[in-house]
């Protein structure tokens, strides 16, 4: 009888004190899947880096402090990216060229997983068919396809999405990637073979987890997985605007090109 | 007179009044029309990319040295479209490319005619054999 | 040979174009959260000219007999675009081959500008009249190609506009429509733009704040989405694929405001309406209407232009190349 009361106490304190808790039950869309709708952003340093690291100099020492790497902890499941060797070989070649060779750097279109960890927002829109993801970095976006899963015909940036639910979690299944965005600023990549499964799924009123497996035999000797939270931005009126960067990499992608003053 | 005119003007060349006819960039800024090219070759990778999609071929010169061209197709959207894939163009492919080089000098040209061996258009054509049998369309 | 393009070019195009947009005769299904349902693919056909010419005055639809003409040379067009082999004797234009093209179906309007009622653009204002008159003709068009700002934002692939967006061309003409609670989403194929319209009556972001796409608020009027979009920069133009030079026809000024209209007048057509009030550039407001037609079977592709934008850095060598050779004689 007492340890009943200490169990059902325990239990009603659990879920007073956790803005979330495992059984979050998330406001429903009218097919009774969980309404994913908003705009939502990563807060870590993913994008510089998906492994731990500390704070270091930038690519540019003209921008001081501002181009520089803040400490971050990784969101890499088990700590490490399974490289092959000559894989991990490319990698380290692309930190090394990372000021010209990152494709962020180059205002291309961000990729599958990057896209949903930079610094910038995103909006879930989800009908009640297909989910549409609107990136505010150079304007991408990509169309879950949540109907028959539909082959890739061709490789593109933001790849070829089919979606399901299973159970509350939005997966999604995404082929057909190109393989020449990065994983982040420090040259992370994976090839055209590339074959990810991310999921999202609802942990509280302006919370989504998500995560991402990774699998390509051809850069990778196993599957890994990365995994964090999203969280919404709730300000009043919050809203995408625009980042249509590609002017601002033209004189690196086409200075060399330009008539000598 | 008028009349006729009138109605020539309302079904005239759609594309004249809106938009010039290829709906992306100037090609007589990046191709020399004082350079034209006749390539055959042997096809060894095709970028599907836009704005305009690239076929790479292998073109022997006529003392046998082999040269890797780029030539400028359209927008691949409108092949993948009518059924097309990456798949559809096989490496080793013969074609032959009417077209023009571009001004900067590199081995890159703009062709309005590319055709297989025999003459049949590149991509087009649902009784060409190098075409798999489900992309005929 | 490409027999649907051929079979969907010999029907008739279904309806007739009215100046003004038409009642809403038709209602159309709602969503389960009880909004108008304008959801589909709706690309676009191209082949109706911005301004109507001169000679056809008032009408805004073909004859009988000019639009079987029409009809006659779009099928001709369709057959030469899918002939399997080449002719012999044809010389090669600098373009693409023909056969990449996704013309749509001819329609029976005579133009786009649907007011004012002779359906060409309003006289400019003086500044805007002088500004034209003063401006040079595009870097590319003399020949020029110093830096990449000589070429225009869509050989830069930087956008079409909000309108060029949606003003049909010889390709990639996809538009899609999305919604969920309190947001209608514009999608258009080419430059892979994705308009999120808030319906919550919330204003306007600061007039700080530019974009070349502006600024996009949108409410109901009975079944009518009523978009109205501000904030734009003055580096686009209407029309021309957006291609934004002083000097263009379509050139706008950063005080233009479009109210665009979406109205399905039946299961499968749309009309899609865009007023543009720049008082800065025209005396008067003006009207285009596209009518689209629903087809989900077309399928919208990634068209990520910058990323395989090799034409930039081969029309800037190529002008550096043709300096030195210059120099040389």
């Amino acid at each position: 009888m007492k340890s009943l009361f200490g169990l059902s106490f325990l239990a009603l304190s659990v879920t007073l004190l956790c803005g979330q808790t495992a059984t979050y039950k998330p406001p429903r869309m009218a097919d009774g899947h969980p309404n994913l709708n908003g705009i939502w952003e990563a807060m870590n340093t993913a994008n510089w880096n998906l492994l731990d690291h500390p704070a270091s100099a930038g690519p540019m020492w003209e921008l001081g402090a501002i181009a520089a790497v803040p400490a971050g902890q990784g969101v890499v499941e088990g700590k490490v990216i399974p490289y092959k060797p000559e894989a991990a070989a490319k990698q380290k070649e692309n930190f090394k060229n990372r000021r010209t060779d990152d494709p962020e750097a180059k205002c291309y279109m961000p990729g599958i997983p990057r896209a949903n960890y930079m610094p910038y927002p995103f909006q879930i829109v989800q009908t009640n068919r297909d989910i549409l993801f609107v990136y505010e970095y150079a304007t991408s976006n990509r169309l879950i396809n949540m109907g028959k899963p539909q082959e890739a015909p061709s490789d593109t940036w933001m790849g070829t999405n089919n979606g399901r639910w299973e159970g509350d979690t939005l997966v999604i299944d995404v082929t057909g990637l190109n393989g020449l965005a990065w994983l982040d600023r420090a040259g992370d990549f994976a090839s055209d073979k590339v074959h990810i499964v991310e999921r999202f799924t609802r942990t509280g009123a302006d919370h989504l987890t998500y995560t991402a497996t990774i699998e390509d035999p051809s850069v990778f000797t196993k599957t890994w997985t990365i995994s964090m939270p999203l969280y919404r931005k709730v300000e009043k009126d919050a809203q995408l605007l625009e980042f249509k960067c590609t002017e601002f990499a033209e004189e690196l992608l086409y200075g060399k090109y330009k008539k000598a003053k | 007179m008028r009349i006729q005119l009138s109605i020539a003007l309302a079904l005239g060349l759609c594309a004249a009044s809106v938009a010039p006819v290829w709906a992306h960039h100037s090609f007589e800024a990046e191709f020399d029309l004082a350079r034209p090219v006749h390539l055959v070759g042997k096809v060894t990778s095709m970028e599907w990319i836009n704005p305009h999609s690239w076929i790479h071929v292998d073109v022997a010169d006529a003392n046998g040295n082999v040269q890797n061209w780029m030539i400028e197709c359209g927008s691949p959207n409108i092949m993948l479209r009518r059924g097309f894939t990456k798949r559809s163009l096989e490496v080793g492919t013969e074609i032959t490319v009417q077209g023009y080089q571009a001004k900067n000098g590199t081995l890159r040209a703009n062709g309005s005619s590319i055709t297989f061996k025999d003459g049949k258009k590149l991509f087009v054509g649902g009784s060409n054999p190098d075409v798999p049998d489900d992309q005929k369309k | 040979m490409n027999v649907r393009l051929i079979a969907s070019i010999t029907l008739l195009a279904a309806g007739t174009v009215t100046a003004q947009s038409p009642k809403a005769t038709y209602t159309p299904p709602k969503t389960p959260w009880g909004d108008p349902d304008l959801q589909g693919v709706w690309p676009g056909n191209m082949g109706v000219p911005m301004q109507r010419p001169v000679a056809l005055g008032a009408r805004t639809t073909l004859t009988n007999e000019e639009f079987a003409k029409k009809q006659e040379q779009a099928l001709r067009q369709a057959k030469a675009d899918s002939e399997s082999t080449a002719a012999s004797d044809t010389k090669p234009g600098i373009g693409p081959p023909s056969y990449w093209t996704e013309r749509g179906k001819p329609t029976r309007q005579t133009s786009l500008i649907v007011d004012p009622p002779d359906g060409r653009l309003p006289a400019l204002t003086p500044e805007a009249e002088h500004y034209r008159k003063e401006a040079k003709l595009p870097g590319e068009w003399r020949g020029k190609a110093d830096s990449p700002e000589d070429l225009n934002i869509y050989y830069r692939c930087i956008t079409r506009g909000l309108l060029g967006s949606v003003i049909p061309v010889v390709y990639n003409n996809g538009n899609q429509i999305l919604q969920t609670p309190g947001y209608v989403v514009f999608r258009n194929e080419m430059i892979h733009e994705s308009r999120v319209i808030p319906l919550d009556g919330r204003p306007h972001v600061s007039p700080a704040i530019r974009m070349y796409l502006g600024d996009s608020r949108g409410h109901w009027e009975g079944s009518t989405l009523v978009v109205e979009t501000t904030n734009f920069t003055d580096k686009d133009a209407i029309g021309s694929n957006g291609a934004g030079y002083p000097g263009d026809p379509g050139y706008h000024s950063d005080q233009l405001k479009v109210i665009e209209k979406f109205t399905r007048t039946g299961p499968k057509s749309l009309d899609y309406t865009a007023t543009v009030i720049d008082p800065k550039t025209w005396t008067k407001p003006w009207t285009m209407l596209i009518q689209l037609e629903k087809d989900d079977s077309y399928q919208i592709i990634e068209y990520a232009c910058h990323e395989g934008n090799y034409a930039m850095g081969d029309i800037l060598s190529g002008a550096r190349e043709a300096e030195t050779k210059k120099d040389v004689h």
